[in-house]
């Protein structure tokens, strides 16, 4: 027995996720394996490392009952612990390889398979689900091969796979990585978007204006009124099943729209199903369809789609199946919005997202104000600053960060990894307490490693053309931390969203929209 | 036993060969012929059994019985006599072997007396709670010490509410709540730099006081009282729950050592150690360490022999498996590096009857790397009271005659209770008048653990010449290296040519000889190994207490030395004292190190009296009328001052923000971590580090010549605390001639 004797040269990595209660009699273990990685390993190497991994769970359950195993460190092998649900734990083991590259912090390794298992989680729901609605494991070990070979492919290079190393110290992983902004562009962007109300995490901004409730302060009233009236002629249920017209997905409308799709913010208004007699004024609400021909009012225009939404008759350009929602004119804040419907059952949700130029504008003022990643780099300052409760991170640019000489960051990596330990013992023994620590090394080559908890959040620098003196680092970071201090500002200006949804969003808008990603930079600098 | 072949077969092979020694061989072959063994079925050869056939072992039983009641050591009653065997000829491990199992004792009649005295044994745990447990005052000097006088504490550091309140009660009500359980057993691991001085000797094993540190919170539930919690295993939560365990095993997965319960009860759990380390390594690979929650398990292989240590105390691994390192090279001290080939003879063979009564000294050890004791004054008085009493009495029952010192080498374990009884006593009255005056509080967590270097005792550049040169004296007639210490603090020290003597062995060896009760009670000879001198051969160690505390230690190669070495001693002594240099020893003791108050503050007076010893030199400095800091200027605490070059350290005492001794070992620790940050390995040493958290400041400055370690106020302003250890630097430098000790051998290899 014993673990593979070499793993695969041309991988570098196993990642096993097991469930530890499934396969407890001798001869059965391999049921205990949901995800193997790679998947052509033989079955003997398989079972020693869930040998090796749940007896390392055992033995360190003897000691410390309620963390039991999180890193097993070899000569040339390191294991990385995350019990993912209760009886569901991952390992990744990365080999250590000679050329000194392998080194990283086991935090950042350990956030991988954190990562894995979140975005998991928000497609296919909890693993443990997954194996009470079928105990074979057949259907949670498609999904697993499915979702993490893919999400493996983003770090493959050249076939090989490449966990996260020190050179990847000044960055976070699941947290937001913001981008920085100018102050004047932040502050005007930030202008702008108040009269679209309060935006959330997507950029999207959710508001809800209840119409039978007439409650929210915020709501224009008399748009609301008018809404209210043409959902009642044709978007409630009652409204649509007054035709009976077999509506498809992709039926073509009656006009085109030659409105673009801008980044979008959305405004609601809400209609319960309220009834009324469908006698009421025709609205004057059609003065705002400036851009469009499309006949909202005939009656056959709306209809439900297969996902709830219903769908007008209005397409986009020729060609683009995709449907553009209609726009409408807001009288009283004097903005178009995009009108979108969603239906379920008797409920009706009107979602307004803004079309108007202010969009337009926004996103202008970003573009000319972002400048390139390096517009707004502190020159001398590699830093990465991080705050927990918020999930959001900022970072010096990576292009920057890797101008930095390898013992710098091979140390900063060994100080990361020191504080890791720190913060973790922390918040074992006293969670409540808030845990403030300072850490400045100066190190062989000169440079100073700089590590400051303080309030939740976390600052860490390098400065390598710092001057002599531990007084001018300290000054460094001091003068650094009130810059922060003001970008901080703006974040808690927002309103206050789940970690964890915030970070999945962000991840997966990200990987699918924006690819330099400063979305999301600009989404919380708007605030 | 013979002591003619003992010394015979240590002359030719120092280490005990399996195949050659009637006595080893049967102990290897009965744990070989123990199959199951790695199976937690006890293995017989392990089971305690007595050796009725061995009539000369009988007196030595008794010689034990009699040592123990003035030995701190309580626990393993029975294998004083094999450590006293070990040291007099190491080469004899059929001694070892014949030696009664330390679970015999409890059947020795001998031993009964001794537990009749002992009096409460308590052991709480207590994360820095202990309002009642722990002193006012740094020294221990208050009356809230007395009614601990008989209490052996254990502290630990998270824990039970109820058992710091117990502290904090009236001493009648502790002492009679816990009388109970410390009647069954009293066998605390003693850590003898603080025990072990004459006046404690002379006392009742049990009686002693002491905060011993912590070990875990669940240790209270139901074996507090136990020494060495003998009674635990790994099914015990009690034992779960220690902070600390060290484990050493052979590479057969057989118990060599534990600290906490017995080795002969954690077979199972060896042999899983055992079937971890081997499991990774069928892989071709090796396990360093193992992280879950606040455990760390670091494993050490070396050779045969696998160190495992689970800890939850925040050491980085690092201090960790520099520690197991430091406790393979206290068995390779006792046994050299051939053991080895016992293994290669019979890879079942069982090492524990080797170690037998060594346990001490491993303890002591341990203790140094994270445990502080502090012997209270009133305390010590009270102990040396009663040992004059106690050895009063029993000279007049035995009347023997007080001539410790004329016995063949070979005898002056064995045979020599008796008359030494006697220097008890003319040392228990000295210590009796030096302890009503020295606070005694004994620092036992040693940064030599750590920092690779030693410490000298304070002493004026004269006295310590002195020294010097009657050691070099000794030192050219083929002695190999010459100590003169002071617990475990260098007096002087001088080595013949070429040879050098590096800061771990003197560690070792001061550890050996401080925790080996034996080697107080006269003087020694005992075959001993360096292991970074030489892990493989044996050299022999002439050791006598000069004092209660200064010993000196002459080390050569030839088995035949004593009588010269004993001439040498004799010469260097007269010396010594003609030249006043042990009293001046004890007067630097009883004055204490540098302290962060007498730092020089730069532009105004200074306040503080300084130990007469350092006068001259701080006459230079200016005075001040520092106003009210407490600790020293600008909120420094303590500092560490490492020379590169002379391998040395000093430290300074303990300041009154520190005196706690939950304190002293946060301050410890936080040493050992910034230690380990600024030597990193891949990209250290680092040359500077400032650290902040909730408990200090730290400052570590690094260069090519020395390494400072202060620790300050945690509000401590960063300008200043530079300006600081800038003085802090400048005051080392002008005191070196006092603090260090130069013209040593240069420990260049």
């Amino acid at each position: 027995m014993g673990l593979p004797s070499t793993m695969d040269a041309n991988e570098g990595i196993q990642l096993c996720v097991f469930d530890s209660r499934r396969g407890q009699r001798e001869g059965q273990e391999l049921d205990k394996i949901l995800f193997f990685y790679p998947p052509d390993c033989p079955y003997s190497v398989q079972l020693s490392v869930i040998g090796l991994s749940g007896g390392m769970i055992t033995f360190t359950r003897l000691f410390s009952p309620d963390a039991a195993c999180e890193v097993i460190e070899a000569e040339r092998h390191s294991h990385v612990f995350y019990q993912a649900e209760p009886d569901i734990w991952m390992v990744l083991i990365v080999e250590k390889v000679k050329d000194s590259e392998s080194i990283w912090r086991c935090d950042a390794l350990q956030a991988i398979l954190r990562e894995i298992h979140s975005l998991f989680t928000m497609f296919n729901g909890s693993l443990q689900n997954i194996l009470d609605k079928q105990p074979s494991g057949a259907l949670a070990r498609s999904c697993l091969y499915t979702f993490i070979t893919d999400y493996l492919t983003d770090f493959r290079v050249s076939k090989k796979i490449k966990v996260p190393t020190f050179r990847d110290c000044l960055k976070e992983r699941r947290t937001v990585q913001m981008l920085t902004i100018s102050r004047e562009v932040a502050i005007e962007v930030q202008y702008c978007t108040i009269p679209i109300s309060c935006p959330s995490i997507t950029v999207i901004h959710l508001r809800f204006l209840p119409i039978t409730t007439l409650n929210c302060p915020s709501a224009p009233q008399g748009d609301t009124a008018n809404m209210f009236t043409y959902a009642v002629l044709r978007l409630t249920p009652h409204a649509l099943s007054s035709k009976t017209s077999s509506w498809s997905y992709l039926r073509k409308g009656v006009s085109s729209s030659n409105v673009t799709v801008r980044s979008a913010s959305l405004n609601t208004g809400s209609s319960l199903e309220d009834y009324q007699d469908g006698s009421c004024n025709t609205s004057p609400r059609g003065q705002g369809q400036t851009y469009h021909t499309a006949r909202l009012l005939q009656t056959d225009n709306w209809s439900k789609g297969k996902d709830g939404f219903l769908v007008s008759g209005i397409h986009g350009e020729v060609g683009n199946l995709v449907d553009i929602p209609p726009i409408v004119w807001l009288q009283q804040t004097e903005e178009q919005v995009y009108l979108c419907v969603y239906q379920h059952r008797n409920l009706t949700i009107i979602f307004l997202i803004p079309a108007s130029e202010k969009i337009v504008y926004v996103e202008e003022k970003l573009s000319k104000g972002f400048g390139g990643e390096n517009a707004y780099h502190v020159s001398g300052y590699r830093y990465l600053l991080v705050d927990r409760d918020k999930s959001i991170s900022r970072a010096s640019p990576p292009g920057k960060v890797t101008t930095l000489a390898k013992d710098s960051l091979l140390a900063f990596n060994n100080l990361r990894e020191e504080v890791d330990l720190k913060k973790a013992r922390a918040n074992r023994e006293k969670p409540d307490c808030e845990n403030n620590f300072e850490m400045c090394i100066r190190a062989k080559n000169n440079a100073w490693l700089i590590a400051k908890i303080a309030r939740g959040r976390e600052l860490y620098m390098v400065l390598e053309k710092a001057n002599e003196t531990l007084l001018y680092a300290s000054d460094a970071v001091e003068k650094f931390s009130n810059r922060c201090f003001v970008i901080h500002v703006f974040f808690h200006c927002f309103p206050s969203l789940s970690k964890r949804s915030s970070i999945i969003f962000c991840r997966i808008i990200s990987s699918v929209t924006y690819s330099y990603g400063w979305y999301c930079d600009g989404a919380f600098s708007l605030d | 036993m013979d002591p003619e072949g003992a010394a015979a077969s240590a002359d030719s092979n120092p280490l005990p060969d399996p195949d050659a020694d009637p006595g080893l061989e049967d102990a290897g072959d009965a744990t070989g012929a123990e199959g199951t063994y790695a199976r937690r079925s006890l293995p017989e050869d392990l089971c305690p059994t007595p050796n009725p056939g061995e009539p000369d072992s009988v007196p030595d039983a008794d010689h034990v019985v009699v040592d123990r009641m003035n030995s701190l050591d309580l626990e393993d009653e029975g294998e004083t006599a094999s450590a006293e065997v070990l040291g007099s000829d190491g080469s004899a491990p059929a001694d070892f072997y014949r030696k009664p199992n330390p679970d015999d004792s409890d059947v020795n009649p001998g031993a009964e007396p001794a537990r009749a005295q002992d009096t409460s044994s308590l052991d709480f745990e207590d994360p820095g709670s202990a309002s009642g447990a722990e002193p006012p005052s740094g020294n221990g000097t208050l009356p809230s010490d007395f009614y601990m006088v008989e209490s052996e504490i254990e502290v630990v550091d998270e824990g039970c509410q109820v058992v710091g309140d117990m502290a904090g009660t009236s001493s009648l009500g502790v002492r009679g709540a816990w009388r109970e359980g410390s009647d069954q057993d009293g066998d605390v691991p003693h850590s003898p730099s603080s025990s072990g001085y004459a006046g404690e000797r002379g006392s009742s094993g049990g009686l002693s006081s002491g905060i011993e540190e912590l070990d875990d919170p669940g240790a209270l539930s139901d074996d507090w009282s136990r020494k060495r919690h003998r009674d635990e295993d790994d099914g015990s939560i009690s034992w779960r729950k220690r902070k600390k365990h060290y484990f050493i095993l052979s590479h057969s997965g057989k118990p060599i050592f534990s600290r906490y319960g017995d080795e002969h009860k954690l077979a199972g759990f060896s042999a899983t150690l055992q079937a971890i380390i081997s499991f990774v390594e069928n892989s071709g690979d090796h396990i360093k360490h193992v992280r879950a929650g606040n455990h760390q398990v670091v494993f050490v292989v070396k050779g045969p022999i696998y160190l495992v240590c689970i800890s939850c105390t925040e050491e980085p691994y690092e201090a960790l498996k520099r520690q197991l390192e430091l406790l393979y090279g206290q068995m390779l001290l006792i046994l050299t590096k051939s053991v080895n080939r016992c293994f290669e003879k019979n890879p079942k063979f069982d090492m524990t009857p080797l170690l037998s009564g060594t346990d001490a000294v491993f303890s002591s050890l341990i203790h140094s790397f994270s445990r502080r004791r502090i012997v209270s004054i009133p305390a010590a008085i009270l102990c040396v009271i009663l040992a004059a009493f106690a050895t009063a009495a029993l000279i007049s029952s035995t009347g023997l005659p007080c001539s410790s010192h004329n016995l063949p080498p070979t005898h002056c374990f064995v045979s020599e209770h008796h008359p030494s009884q006697a220097n008890y006593f003319v040392l228990s009255s000295f210590s009796l008048l030096l302890i009503l005056v020295v606070p005694y509080e004994i620092l036992s967590e040693n940064p030599a653990t750590f920092l690779h270097a030693y410490t000298c005792l304070p002493l004026s550049f004269a006295t310590r010449q002195a020294a010097g040169a009657i050691l070099q004296d000794v030192a050219d007639s083929g002695v190999l290296f010459a100590l003169l210490l002071c617990k475990h603090k260098v007096i002087s020290l001088v080595g013949a040519q070429k040879a050098s003597l590096h800061p771990d062995d003197m560690l070792l060896l001061s550890n050996f000889i401080m925790a080996s009760e034996s080697f107080r009670t006269s003087e020694s000879f005992s075959p001993i190994c360096l292991p970074r001198y030489n892990p493989m051969v044996f050299l022999y160690a002439y050791v006598d207490f000069l004092d209660v505390d200064t010993y000196l230690i002459l080390l050569t190669t030839g088995p035949d030395s004593f009588y010269h070495l004993k001439d040498c001693r004799i010469r260097i002594e007269s010396v010594l004292v003609k030249s006043n240099v042990l009293s001046e020893v004890q007067r630097s003791v009883l004055d204490g190190g540098l302290r962060v108050e007498d730092v020089p503050v730069d532009s105004s007076l200074r306040s503080g009296s300084l130990p007469p010893h350092l006068s001259a030199e701080k006459a230079s400095s200016e005075l001040s009328s520092s106003n009210t800091i407490i600790g020293g200027p600008s909120g420094l605490w303590h500092f560490i001052y490492r020379s590169i070059n002379l391998d040395q350290y000093v430290s300074s005492e303990f300041s009154s923000p520190i005196s706690s001794s939950s304190q002293q070992k946060r301050l410890f620790r936080a040493y050992q971590n910034l230690y380990a940050s600024m030597h990193d390995e891949g990209t250290g040493p680092h040359k500077t580090q400032f650290r902040r958290d909730g408990d200090f400041v730290i400052l570590c400055w690094i260069t090519q010549d020395f390494e400072l370690y202060a620790a300050f106020d945690p509000l401590a302003d960063k300008v200043q605390a530079i300006k600081a250890c800038n003085r802090v630097c400048q005051w080392v430098r002008d005191l070196e001639n006092v603090i260090f000790l130069f013209g040593a051998s240069p420990f260049s290899w």
